[in-house]
Parts: structure tokens; sequence; C-alpha cells
């Protein structure tokens, strides 16, 4: 074969050898370094789940009635921060539509964010710690402000500090729901008919006759997709002018961190804040059951 | 030749440790001696199809805890424990309209243990939810996803899909009211989708609301179709993770 004298011929050079040489010390057998650790977390996390499974039963309620609709009806608590958009957009937006781009924009991070620097160790890169509080901080007291503006808040707010009532100028900021209900749209924003225009006949499915709401698609659809979209990317961007996001994966650990702050803000709001009528009042299951 | 040169007889200790870990028995199973020595060691993970999924050295950092935290060892921990919980569970239960409801009753006043068992599958599905999710968080803030690991961040974001799919599914099979409208709720979502939900949706729960022909598709998912994709995405997580060149290392 011709291509094996090549192979040897491969220039080595004193630097590789010797970081090779450095890095076969630094390396410890996983018999019995790393199978230990392994061992007693099993043996702990085992303990730990009999102790908790001994101390608190799971929960079981009245048998399942189709005819009895629980008040409120909750899906179970990772999808709660689902639940919880689906009070304040179109349903298709946030049961189907955001959960399945968030997925995406998940799985494609490493495509975005291909470089090679922060491998390995926690936060390792120059600003990553400030990117991430930045971007927890904002997402968390941002997702909170936008459900406290839908929930009229910040009326409650005002009229506390104030002592005088709501603007009756301002009505259509009750909520996000104040521009459809508010303003007096003219009779033809309501019903613009667009027609076949969604041509789901050729996919042979039923065709579609859209009748367009323009005040509905503006407060369910055209804002809350715009304040996603929108948000984040203004949040780099000022982050950007403000440089503390520089680098690829500082606007990757600033868009991350805020994610996630968004998600487990929604979750507790969607566990603990919504009660009857998932209007927005501290609310626990557990209480249930005894009744 | 000095005294101390002069071959000695075997110890007992010798003795027994050949007894033990040198007799037929023993090689057959194991191949390699006692891992008292590095190379037998070494022998033990790389001989052993379980250990295997380990290489058999590894950078000193990556044992630090506060390097992982253990978290996707504690998620594939915790799917196992739910593999072993969620079989004990299927000795007593029958997932039909009529008898669900009656059989965890049953399991939580009749059955021996039955109520713990229930307990822990329950606290360690949310427990696996958890894990996961610190997981991918562990993985992104050290940069664990970066070239060449790209692809097994997606397989991991299809773990953490299968791992709330697998949550969701048995979160119908106990029938009670939570389990109902939880499922109806959730599925609702789905049937939300333009023009491809409804249909989807019907598929998913059987009919127009949740009923027998939800609890049997659910408790199929649930007990046999979710976890063997699981299975296999795992396989190919872990496999790549070796493939890859382990875990991330500063460059």
């Amino acid at each position: 074969m011709a291509a094996a004298p090549q192979a040897q011929a491969q220039p080595v050079s004193q630097a590789v050898k010797g970081r090779q040489r450095r890095a076969r010390e630094e390396e410890l057998l996983v018999w019995p370094d790393l199978v230990f650790i392994e061992f007693i977390a099993a043996v702990l996390f085992t303990i730990l789940i009999v102790v908790l499974s001994v101390m608190v039963d799971s929960i079981l309620l009245d048998r399942a009635n189709p005819a009895v609709t629980p008040n409120p009806s909750k899906a179970p608590w990772y999808f709660l921060n689902l639940q919880e958009l689906l009070l304040h957009m179109h349903p298709a937006l946030a049961g189907v539509v955001v959960p399945t781009i968030a997925l995406i924009a998940l799985g494609a991070i490493p495509y975005f964010d291909n470089t090679p620097e922060g491998q390995g160790e926690w936060l390792s890169t120059p600003r990553a710690w400030k990117n991430t509080y930045l971007g927890a901080a904002v997402g968390a007291v941002g997702t909170t402000l936008l459900v406290f503006y839908d929930e009229s808040k910040h009326i409650w707010a005002f009229e506390k500090l104030t002592g005088a009532q709501w603007p009756e100028a301002l009505n259509f900021m009750r909520g996000l729901r104040g521009i459809q209900n508010e303003i007096a749209w003219p009779a033809w924003t309501l019903d613009v008919p667009l027609g076949n225009l969604l041509r789901a006949d050729l996919l042979g499915l039923p065709a579609i006759e859209l009748d367009w709401n323009i005040p509905a698609f503006l407060v369910e659809q055209f804002i809350p997709v715009n304040a996603m979209v929108g948000l984040p990317l203004l949040l780099s961007l000022v982050a950007h002018k403000l440089k503390i996001a520089q680098t690829k994966r500082d606007h990757m650990i600033l868009q991350f961190s805020g994610f996630i702050a968004v998600f487990v803000t929604l979750t507790i709001i969607g566990t603990y804040f919504r009660g009857e009528g998932l209007n927005l009042v501290p609310y626990t299951i557990f209480a249930d059951p005894l009744h | 030749m000095a005294a101390t040169e002069r071959p000695q007889g075997r110890s007992m200790g010798d003795r027994l440790y050949d007894a033990i870990f040198q007799n037929r028995l023993w090689r057959s199973i194991f191949r390699s001696g006692y891992p008292n020595t590095p190379r037998n060691q070494m022998l033990a993970v790389a001989t052993n199809v379980f250990l295997h999924l380990h290489p058999t050295r590894i950078h000193r950092t990556h044992v630090k805890i506060t390097h992982t935290f253990c978290l996707g060892g504690l998620s594939f921990f915790m799917f196992l424990g739910l593999t072993i919980t969620g079989v004990l569970l299927m000795f007593y239960y029958v997932p039909s309209v009529d008898r669900a409801y009656a059989d965890i009753l049953a399991l939580e006043t009749d059955v021996r243990f039955g109520q713990l068992m229930r307990n822990m599958h329950r606290w360690m599905a949310h427990g696996m939810v958890l894990t996961v999710l610190m997981h991918m968080m562990r993985v992104f803030y050290t940069g664990a996803y970066k070239p060449p690991r790209e692809f097994n961040w997606v397989v991991g974001v299809v773990l953490l899909v299968l791992t709330l799919l697998l949550s969701f599914t048995g979160y119908l099979l106990p029938w009670d009211q939570l389990a109902l409208w939880a499922i109806t709720v959730g599925t609702n979502m789905v049937g939300s989708a333009p023009i491809l939900g409804e249909p989807n949706r019907f598929i998913l729960v059987g009919g127009f609301q949740v009923g027998q022909a939800a609890l049997t598709r659910f408790y199929a998912l649930h007990v046999i179709g979710l976890p063997l994709m699981a299975a296999v995405f795992m396989m190919v997580h872990f496999w790549r993770i070796r493939r890859d060149g382990g875990l991330a290392r500063p460059l």
C-alpha cells in the first residue's frame, strides 16, 4: 500500500509530544476512581428516594370523571409553562409553535455557536458569568412584568399608589386584550375575508375560508410573536452595545440563560400562582385531597 | 544469596486470593483477576460490557463532582430505577378504565410495599425530568456541546423530549381526576395546532375525549414504546460520548 509510508512521515512536533506526555500523567484509572464515585452516588440517591417515598405519598385524587371538570385543570408541572403561555396568546402559538421552535432552537445551539472557546470548564470565558446573570435576571423579571401587565396588575399598583382611577383614555393598556376590546375598531377590521389563502386543499385537507380579525390577530399573534422574538434580540443588541456580550459564546450564554429563566418563571407562575379560573392567585395542588 | 531473597512459602492471604480470584469459575465470568493492579483495573473496565461504557482512563478534572454533578449518570440511574419499579407496578395494574383506579387503590392498601413502589416510581419520574433538565444546563454552561459534540447535544434534546413524553404518558395511568384532566389539557394543546392539530390529537387520544382508547395508547407508549426509543437514543448518546473523545476539556 502506498499510503502506509505517508502516515509514518507525519512530523510530530516537540510541543505535541510534550502535551501528550503531560496529559497521560493527569489521567486517572476509571476503576476505582470513577466507578467508586458512581457507586456512592447510586447508593446515596437510592437512600434519598426511598426516604422521600416513605415520607411523602404520591397524590391520588378521586376516580376520573369526565363529567366533573376540576377548577383549575392543569397539565403536568413541566408543561405548565406552556399552559401559562396559553393564557396570553393564540393556543396554536403557545401549545405547538413555540415549543416546537424552542426545541429546534435548542438543538441548533451547537450549530450557531461552533467556536471552540469555553469548553470543558464551567463558564470559563471572560464575560460568561456576567451574561448568565444578565440573561437570567432579564428573563425572570421581564416574564414576571409581562404576566403582571396582562393580568392588569399595573392598574392595581397605579390605583394603590395614586389613589386615582386608571384614566379612561388609557383603557387599551389595561392588559394585552385591551388593544382588542377597548379600542373602537371599525367593523371591517373584524372580518377581512381572505378566502382560501392557506390552500390547505393542496395538501388534500379541507379548504379553509380564512376570515381575518385584525384586532384579535394583533393581540393573539402579532404582538406575542414580536415580543418573543424581538425582546431577546433587543437584549442581545443592548448587551452587544454595552460590550457585555461580544463573542458568539457570550450571546449564546445570554440567550440560553434568558430562556431557562423564562421557562422556570413561567413554570413557577403556572404551578403556584394560577388558581381557580386560572386567575393569578397563590395556589397549591397539595391542599386539594384534604377537602 | 541474601536471606531476604530466599523464596518464601506463599502466605495464607495469597492462597486465599488465588482460591477466589484465580479459579476457573471466577475466570470464566470476569476473565481478569481482582482489580488490584493497574493492569487488572483497566481490564476490569475494558472487558466488562457494562463498565465498557467508560474508557479505562479519564482526565483527573472529570472525576471532580462539581464538574458534572453526576447529572447525566443520575438521569440514567433514574431511568433504571423507573424500569425496575415500573415492572413491579405492572404486576398489579390493568390499563382498563374500569379497573385502573381500583388497581392503584389496591396497590396503596393491599399490596405489600405497593405504596412505596408507586411513590418511588413517581418521585423518580419527577426527579428524572429535573436531572435531565439540569444535565442539559450543565452541558451548556461547561460548553460541552461544541464541536465535535454537536450531534450528541441534538441526541440529548431528543432524550429530553422522550423524558417529558414518558412522564406525560405515565401521568394518565392512575386514572384519577388529576390524571384525566392533566392529559385533557395537555392533548388539547396538541389539538390547537393549525390544520394538523386536531387529527394528531385524535390519533393520540384515540377519540374525541380521553377514555379507554387513550388509556390503552398511553399505557403501551409508557411501558414499551417510549422506553425502547429512549433506550436506543441513550445507547447512541453514551456511545457518542466515547466516540467524540470523552467529556469536553479546555483547549
